[in-house]
């Protein structure tokens, strides 16, 4: 019985770290599924969020909700900029220009952040008291539950988005066929520019998240980040929405799986692991559509 | 050293030639030759450390202690001559420290040099120092493979292997706290190997590691480790690596309900582990090499003419050891009756129970030095206190 509930345990812990990857997963399958390309940028993106969020939290004069929503906002902005100066240029030519400038974006946030805050760990403020909750012997803290319960709403969210309004139905069409929704009268350009605005508002999410339940915050902590965040996208199946949430999951869940058995210092390479077993059996993900060959 | 770092790999062969053949120029110079006794020149004393760079607090406190301890030696002078200090600037650069080790040892003639505070310059500097026989007496490295180089190095620092078993009896005999958690970072050097000094000291002690669970640096989650860990509902967490890890792993403790504190290395000993860790890290433990919090009279001697001389500050750790290990070489010195290392490193070698300002010292016989009291010390109101002067029995 102890050993069930310790699982139950380390169940919810991977839950919630699985909840972070899958946020920022969001942001690589979208703009891949969208203009085929993988935006390595994404965990300086979520790096990011998570120092907006410091600095708002730092200010003492918000709370969790006006961080959260502010730090949002502010990668949002930066995602779109980052597509403008960086991408769009690019999107004409081959897709490894459009790789190695991602790849140099995400150096310079980095480096840039590493020259703003410092290359310490900054602990990450109180933003609202922990509590804990138990049931017998099991205990869930409200971090947690946040955690779990933001990630999983914007999720939805998300799914209602791209599923039901307008725009969805043009970025569904633009993944489809960019050719054909831009004569059918869709405007291209401003659906990337959402696509983009969309995942780095989810990666900034996941940084103000990932701030508040580690407790800490450093300029580099996007590399790693990102890195899971992409095999749990590809994990899923790239370009497939569900497929990144279930990926990012797997991921959290085999991470503190290897912790459970001992084996922490395996833990990262547990998840590539199961992302190569995956593949080995299901090229195209688990929830990926094979590719048809456009005639 | 080089010799030891044998790589398959051709770059690092070349490499590695390269540097054998500095070091070998270095080496085809001439001899040092100390100044005769009985001659009225100072005696030279060479500071390797760093004044500028990443670890320049180290090497200009280092350098305040020991301007100190030139002050009161040429009160009275040593065998009838000054005490002349000859500072360089090795910016915590390897390769600068070596050009300055020759330049000190060849061209100054220095009877001997106090440094390097690191222990990864303390190595190399020590090879060229033994090689020549010259005396360099580290005021700060802790590591291993350091006294092991030859009978003309030492160091006058709290090594790791008196201070964790020390720190251990205090928690399990004193404390009572017998279940230990202990946290090991596994990419991190310093904290594997003093895990395994902690493991040893638990057992001997009578205390039991009830679970042992393994972090890296630069792990932000922890949270699969902490579940286990209040599992088997331990009374202390032992965590043998830096205070940034150990701030995130407190706090996280801290969080699901787990009253135990941590007790740790002088890792711990960052103010960013109050920064970061917050209330979380109230009441951790950890070992230092000095306090100036209650003094020997002798301490507190040195205390007050350290603040009388830089603006009221205190000095810290290694101002201490830089202070005591000037004064352990002039001792030797006299002892000897002879400024020739030579001569001089012998009667070094015998230090017994030497009343030092950050502690007493004597020297084993494979000259590693026992240090007496380990400082305890405690986070108290968001600062580091003195908990508790813990002696240390020589063997």
């Amino acid at each position: 019985m102890p050993i069930l509930n310790n699982l139950m345990q380390q169940l919810v812990n991977g839950l919630a770290l699985g909840s972070i990857y899958a946020l920022i997963a969001l942001g690589y399958t979208m703009v891949y599924g969208i203009i085929g390309m993988i935006n390595f940028a994404y965990g300086e993106i979520f790096m990011f969020g998570a120092y907006a969020g410091l600095v708002l939290a730092l200010t003492n004069y918000v709370n969790v909700y006006v961080a959260l929503l502010g730090a949002t906002f502010i990668t949002m902005v930066l995602g779109v900029v980052i597509e403008r100066v960086a991408y769009r240029p690019l999107r004409r030519s081959s897709r490894l220009s459009a790789l190695i400038s991602a790849i140099g974006v995400s150096f310079f946030l980095s480096s840039l952040m590493v020259r703003v805050k410092g290359p310490n760990t900054r602990g990450f403020p109180t933003l609202f008291e922990n509590r804990i909750f138990e049931i017998g012997d099991f205990q869930i803290t409200i971090y947690q539950i946040v955690i779990i319960g933001v990630a999983g709403l914007l999720m939805l969210s998300l799914h209602l988005f791209v599923t039901y309004s307008k725009m969805g139905r043009a970025m569904r069409a633009c993944a489809q066929d960019q050719d054909a929704a831009s004569l059918m009268g869709v405007n291209i350009d401003r659906v990337i520019s959402v696509t983009f605005a969309i995942g780095s508002g989810l990666a900034g999410a996941a940084g103000v998240l990932a701030g508040i339940y580690f407790n800490a915050v450093q300029p580099y902590m996007g590399l790693l980040a990102g890195l899971k965040a992409f095999a749990a996208a590809v994990l899923g199946g790239i370009g497939s929405i569900p497929g990144a949430m279930i990926g990012g999951l797997v991921i959290g869940l085999t991470e503190i799986l290897g912790v459970t058995v001992n084996l922490s210092e395996y833990k990262d390479a547990f998840a590539f692991a199961i992302l190569i077993l995956v593949l080995l059996f299901k090229p195209s993900g688990i929830m990926g559509r094979k590719a048809n060959k456009k005639v | 050293m080089f010799h030891k770092k044998r790589k398959s790999l051709v770059v690092m062969s070349v490499i590695m030639s390269a540097l054998i053949m500095v070091s070998g120029c270095g080496a085809s110079k001439p001899a040092a030759t100390t100044p005769a006794a009985d001659s009225k020149e100072p005696i030279k004393i060479g500071f390797l450390g760093a004044k500028t760079g990443d670890v320049a607090m180290y090497g200009l406190n280092t350098l305040k202690g020991l301007n100190m301890a030139v002050e009161e030696l040429n009160k009275e002078g040593v065998l009838g001559r000054q005490v002349e200090l000859v500072e360089e600037d090795n910016a915590g650069q390897k390769d600068q420290a070596i050009n300055i080790t020759n330049k000190l040892i060849s061209q100054d003639k220095v009877a001997a040099i106090v440094g390097d505070p690191t222990t990864g310059i303390t190595r190399v500097a020590g090879q060229i120092a033994n090689s020549k026989k010259t005396v360099i007496l580290s005021a700060g490295s802790t590591g291993m493979d350091v006294v092991e180089i030859g009978p003309y190095v030492f160091r006058d620092t709290l090594l790791d292997t008196i201070a964790a078993p020390a720190t251990m009896k205090y928690v399990i005999q004193e404390k009572g706290w017998k279940n230990v958690a202990l946290i090991t970072s596994k990419n991190n050097d310093y904290s594997v190997s003093l895990s395994k000094i902690f493991s040893d000291a638990i057992d001997a002690n009578g205390g039991k590691v009830v679970i042992e669970e393994f972090i890296q640096d630069k792990d932000t989650d922890f949270s699969g480790q902490i579940t286990k860990i209040k599992s088997a509902n331990p009374d202390v967490i032992v965590f043998s690596g830096y205070y940034t890890e150990g701030a995130l792993i407190m706090k996280k403790a801290r969080e699901v309900g787990i009253k135990a504190i941590m007790v740790g290395g002088d890792g711990l000993q960052g103010d960013d582990l109050m920064k970061i860790g917050g209330a979380a890290v109230e009441g951790s433990i950890s070992y230092a090499g000095f306090s100036p919090e209650q003094p020997t009279p002798n301490t507190e001697k040195f205390i007050n003419a350290y603040k009388a001389k830089y603006n009221n500050e205190l000095p810290d750790l290694f101002a201490a050891q830089g202070y005591d290990a000037l004064m352990l070489i002039a001792k030797a010195i006299k002892d000897a009756n002879s400024a020739d290392s030579e001569i001089f490193k012998d009667s070094l070698a015998k230090t017994k129970n030497y009343d030092g300002v950050s502690g007493s010292i004597t020297f084993q016989e494979n000259r590693e030095p026992v240090k007496s009291p380990v400082y305890l010390l405690e986070v108290k109101d968001g600062k580091f206190a003195l908990l508790k002067k813990v002696p240390v029995e020589i063997k």
